[in-house]
């Protein structure tokens, strides 16, 4: 055979000596490098050859080189003989980090895909991304390999290296983690999957479907994405309580249908708050019987809402489209049945619908009351049983797409043990966690998911001591000189999305506060009178300067208007007090903390848009020896996700020795240039520490104040002070302490004090 | 729609007679103003008239604040001034002010004066616009004194027994920047408004916008929408106004979904993200 060879393919020459020694692996490689040629030639196959050569120069054993023999075959209709040879080149590359077996599934994995790969680039991104795999994470290359029909969707090929880069990051050095993620066994990376090829997702969309929601039902929803559990994403929407969870994505769904598909589930969920049942007892019901009822209940409230809002039948009607030749299955008839209740002038072929149509229109009387949708539910229920079709609990998904899994119409609370396991089993089917010991509370909000995040670090216990302060003593009437040291706490980053949710919950309050943001920022135009010049004539100027001519009198010339901007030139600080009071939990759970970290980042939001020079401190304090000041955000530096996330971490503890506090802050503020310096102190009530009595700090305190005002900066305390008793007016004087009498107020008077104050 | 109503600055020879007609006939109204009154407002307001309290029309933007003293004035048979407050109005606008004839100096009285003088309902509509050194001027109008003194002529003028000051106010707009002083809040007798009821509101559409009833029942409910939508992005939901305007043009020929583009939602906000939520919610609404 060698014989035939050519010199003018050396290489092709160099592989057959090769090949010629080995057995098995010659014979393959002949009929190979002979298929290839009667398609191409051979002159063609040289680079081919190279990069069987590259493979076989790194050792890459004999599964590994079958492995390229079969792609060789499997491709050779798609790729050149050029792109083959780079196939192995690449390949070879990988061989050398991750070794033969990964190769191979890498080469299988290629074959499979490759239909998909549009290219020579998107080829490319394949090995590009198993490479880098390897260099960080060998033994997870296999497992990658695996999985490329589900990691490379067409036309999504790029994403397949975002999740590779994702999953190195998420894991980091942990081997355990990493592994799990590459074997998809993570929630982290079956969210990422989920993604892939997905198009605009619960995130993109939230905020619009939110408004959407709030303008048909009047009040904000609550929108939260229903993370993927049990191995796999989430494919209804779930409602618990008054929570209505939403996949991450639709798999499978892009663009506008996307987003016509989360409007229309929204939609339906909404309905069902809006005027659906609060929830039924599941008590002994089949399986069966809960799927039907939930069908009806469904057609019920949207029925209802269409009722009120025509539009929304074009909003589902697309979706209903299930015809007798989807199948013979009872999950077929289900979503014809359906579509029968949603459309009364839809026919079909079986009698159950029917049946469940002709129900149904006779209960139109009572569409109010749910306990209908039971009713007929059971008696279709029992026409199924009675066919003995059988129903699958465990596979049942509701039909069509939009509607939600349906367990939000249940109370669970009471349910029988004798049906338990089977409606688990339909529970676990739409993969809710069920709550245990649940007393069954319609507004508690499922708690999330942690996956994917940081926990928060506990923050050091005592850091360094940054300054000493002196301290009034009232009892002895002095000032007793380095009296207390302040530590400087290193805030731990918290978690920013409680905040977050909690900014996007107070939409009217911030949309306020960005109208004053507005009026604020272009400076009033005050205008100016009796100029020498302007844009415009002043009137009473002009008409004293006539008048004054005609008594000879010496006019006064300046008889112009014009406008200028007020200049603002305004620092502020804000300390807050995160002592142990502000644990204290209101009615809605939220702790006083929370209400003032809100607070605070509305605030926050409102100067960095206005640009004002602003910092913001939070203080505790354990003794005079141990008063914490923990920088959130300094003057120099901007307000980004970083100061948010120290924001966030504050927890409360400790006592609240305000005067230290406050000379720490003044000493900070006293630096910046500026024409008016402010310190904004949010304190939730007394000064207290464990080694003096309250009353000397309050004296402490004052001094501070009056102390502050003669180097020009002003102190306004915002107490957080429901009974109106506390000593606000007697530390920051009664013109400039604002006792907060509804704690939940605060967030919007913090805003409007800084404003009004901002003016002066 | 009744045109009787002029305000000072649409009619500058109004503006410039230096000595108007005491009956102020320009002023007056003569074809009854619509108004479809929503509560017992007529019957305050007759009351305060009667005792010739100061008035204040607290509410959103377009629901009737204007028409409802423009029905008054007319339901009165008084003259009615408008004056719309801007942020560059001083004193000397609204009382008046020396101006130069070819003889010397001549007094021109302001709107206020004129209305003081003659005996007229007064309308400064969205007064926290105008400058807070301006809203000081109506406070010896609005108490027991009823006098407004000109201190360039040296005069005070005692208020005609038939003059009322009404004055809008917009709480939308409320805001630290932008608010009344209290001194001058508290001299006035309040009437809220609010866009009426649903059915009301379907009346009014229907008799301004000569729509039909399930035109007008479309529009409420899409007004509905939009400010349930108030504080969630929007400043201000669609106002009555906007449904006459929406549905004018949709008895006029353009189709539904064009009008409440043009007439409610481009007008409303500029913001494509809202713009999209809007429409997803009127489209929820049309039938």
């Amino acid at each position: 055979m060698s014989g035939l060879i050519a010199c003018d393919t050396p290489e092709l020459a160099r592989l057959s000596r090769l090949m010629d020694a080995r057995e098995t692996l010659g014979t393959i490689f002949a009929q190979t490098r002979r298929r290839l040629a009667a398609r191409h030639g051979e002159p063609a196959l040289e680079p081919w050859a190279q990069g069987v050569l590259a493979m076989v120069e790194v050792n890459a054993g004999a599964s590994a080189l079958l492995g390229f023999g079969r792609a060789s075959v499997e491709l050779a209709g798609r790729l050149s003989p050029a792109a083959l040879g780079e196939t192995g080149l690449a390949a070879a590359a990988l061989c050398r980090e991750a070794g033969g077996r990964a190769t191979t599934a890498a080469l299988d994995g290629f074959v499979e895909i490759a239909p998909r790969l549009a290219g020579e680039g998107e080829r490319a991104i394949w090995w590009r991304a198993l490479l880098t795999l390897a260099q960080a994470a060998p033994e997870c290359v296999e497992a990658v390999a695996a999985q490329a029909r589900r990691l490379v969707l067409p036309g999504h090929v790029a994403e397949f290296e975002g999740f590779i880069a994702a999953g190195l990051k998420a894991a980091g050095r942990d081997r355990g983690r990493r592994r799990a993620f590459f074997a998809l066994e993570d929630a982290l990376a079956l969210g990422l999957l989920a993604r892939i090829g997905a198009g605009p997702g619960f995130a993109e969309l939230e905020a619009g479907l939110t408004r959407v929601l709030a303008a048909l039902w009047g009040t904000a929803p609550n929108l939260q994405p229903l993370p993927p559990a049990g191995g796999e994403a989430p494919r209804r929407v779930n409602i618990a309580g008054s929570v209505i969870r939403l996949p991450d994505v639709f798999p499978g769904v892009q663009g506008e249908a996307a987003r016509r598909l989360y409007l229309a589930a929204a939609l339906h969920a909404g309905a069902h708050l809006h005027v659906g049942n609060p929830r039924f007892p599941i008590r002994k019901f089949r399986p069966v019987q809960v799927a039907l009822a939930g069908l009806i209940e469904d057609a019920r409230v949207e029925t209802l809402a269409m009722a009120r809002y025509p539009g929304l039948r074009r909003l589902w009607a697309p979706f209903h489209v299930a015809t007798p030749e989807d199948g013979p299955t009872l999950a077929a008839l289900l979503a014809r049945v359906a579509r029968g209740l949603f459309d009364p002038a839809y026919e079909d072929p079986d009698a159950l619908v029917g049946k469940a149509q002709a129900l149904f229109a006779a209960a139109h009387e009572r569409l109010d009351d749910p306990a209908l949708s039971l009713g007929i539910g059971t008696r279709l229920a029992n026409d199924i049983g009675q066919r003995r079709l059988r129903f699958d609990a465990r596979g049942h998904v509701v039909e069509p797409a939009y509607r939600d899994d349906g367990l939000g119409l249940w109370d669970f609370s009471d349910i029988d043990p004798e049906v338990s396991d089977e409606i688990e089993m339909m529970v676990e089917a739409a993969r809710i966690e069920r709550r245990e010991g649940e007393d069954g509370a319609p507004d508690e909000a499922p708690s999330r998911e942690p996956a994917g995040r940081a926990r928060p670090k506990a923050a050091a216990e005592t850091g360094p001591v940054i300054a000493s302060y002196p301290e009034w003593d009232a009892q002895a009437g002095i000032e007793r000189p380095d009296w207390t040291s302040v530590r400087a706490m290193l805030p731990a980053p918290g978690d920013i999305r409680p905040l977050h949710r909690a900014l996007e919950q107070a939409g009217p309050a911030r949309a306020r506060i960005a109208r004053l943001v507005k009026a604020a920022k272009v400076g009033r135009a005050s205008r100016l009178k009796r100029q020498a010049e302007g844009h415009d004539l002043d009137i009473d100027a002009a008409i004293e300067a006539v008048i004054a001519r005609r008594a000879g009198e010496t006019p006064d010339l300046r008889v112009f208007r014009s406008t200028a901007l007020t200049q603002r030139d305004l620092a502020v600080l804000v300390l807050v007090d995160m002592s142990q009071s502000t644990r204290e939990r209101l009615a809605d759970g939220t702790s006083v903390l929370d209400v003032e970290k809100l607070a605070v980042a509305m605030l926050a939001e409102a100067l960095a848009a206005l640009g004002d020079a602003f910092a913001l401190f939070a203080f505790a304090s354990n003794g005079r020896d141990d008063v914490r000041v923990c920088e959130v955000k300094g003057f120099d530096v901007p307000y980004d996700m970083a100061a948010t996330a120290r924001l966030a971490g504050l927890t409360s503890g400790l006592s609240t020795r305000l005067g230290a506090g406050l000379r720490h802050v003044g000493a900070q503020i006293a630096r910046v240039r500026s024409f008016r310096k402010l310190v904004l102190v949010l304190t939730d009530g007394e000064p207290s520490d464990i080694d003096v009595a309250a009353p000397d700090l309050v004296e402490d305190a004052r001094r501070v104040v009056l102390q502050l005002r003669v180097q020009g900066i002003d102190t306004f305390g915002v107490t957080l002070d429901p009974g109106g008793v506390g000593s606000g007016p007697a530390i920051f004087g009664k013109a400039n302490s604002m006792p907060v009498r509804r704690i939940e107020d605060l967030p919007l008077r913090l805003s409007d004090l800084y404003f009004r104050l901002a003016r002066r | 729609m009744p045109s009787a109503l002029s305000s000072i600055s649409a009619d500058p020879s109004a503006n410039l007679a230096v000595d108007p007609s005491p009956d102020l006939a320009a002023f007056r109204i003569a074809v009854e103003p619509y108004y479809r009154p929503v509560g017992d407002e007529i019957a305050v307001f007759e009351a305060a008239w009667r005792h010739r309290l100061p008035v204040m029309l607290k509410g959103p933007t377009g629901c009737g604040k204007t028409r409802f003293v423009e029905h008054m004035a007319w339901r009165l048979g008084r003259p009615l001034i408008t004056v719309a407050a801007h942020e560059d109005m001083t004193a000397a606008d609204l009382a008046g002010r020396f101006l130069l004839a070819p003889e010397g100096t001549v007094w021109q009285d302001g709107p206020l004066t004129q209305a003081v003088r003659h005996g007229a309902l007064c309308y400064l509509d969205e007064i926290v616009e105008a400058r807070q050194d301006t809203t000081v001027v109506i406070h010896p109008l609005t108490d027991a004194r009823r006098l407004l003194p000109l201190e360039k002529r040296n005069e005070q003028v005692r208020a005609h027994e038939d003059f009322q000051l009404v004055i809008s106010y917009n709480p939308g707009y409320q805001s630290a920047v932008k608010d009344l002083k209290e001194s001058t809040k508290q001299r006035f007798v309040a009437i809220a408004f609010d866009y009426p009821a649903p059915e009301l509101e379907a009346e009014i559409v229907m008799r301004e916008a000569g729509a039909d009833l399930a035109l007008a029942r479309i529009l409420v409910a899409i007004a509905a929408c939009s400010r349930n939508l108030r504080g969630q992005g929007l400043d201000e939901g669609a106002s009555t106004r906007m449904l006459i305007h929406a549905g004018r043009l949709a008895s006029g020929g353009v189709s539904l979904e064009a009008a409440v583009e043009a007439a409610i939602v481009l007008p409303i906000t500029d913001d494509a993200d809202m713009r999209r939520a809007l429409n997803a919610a009127i489209s929820a609404c049309l039938p």
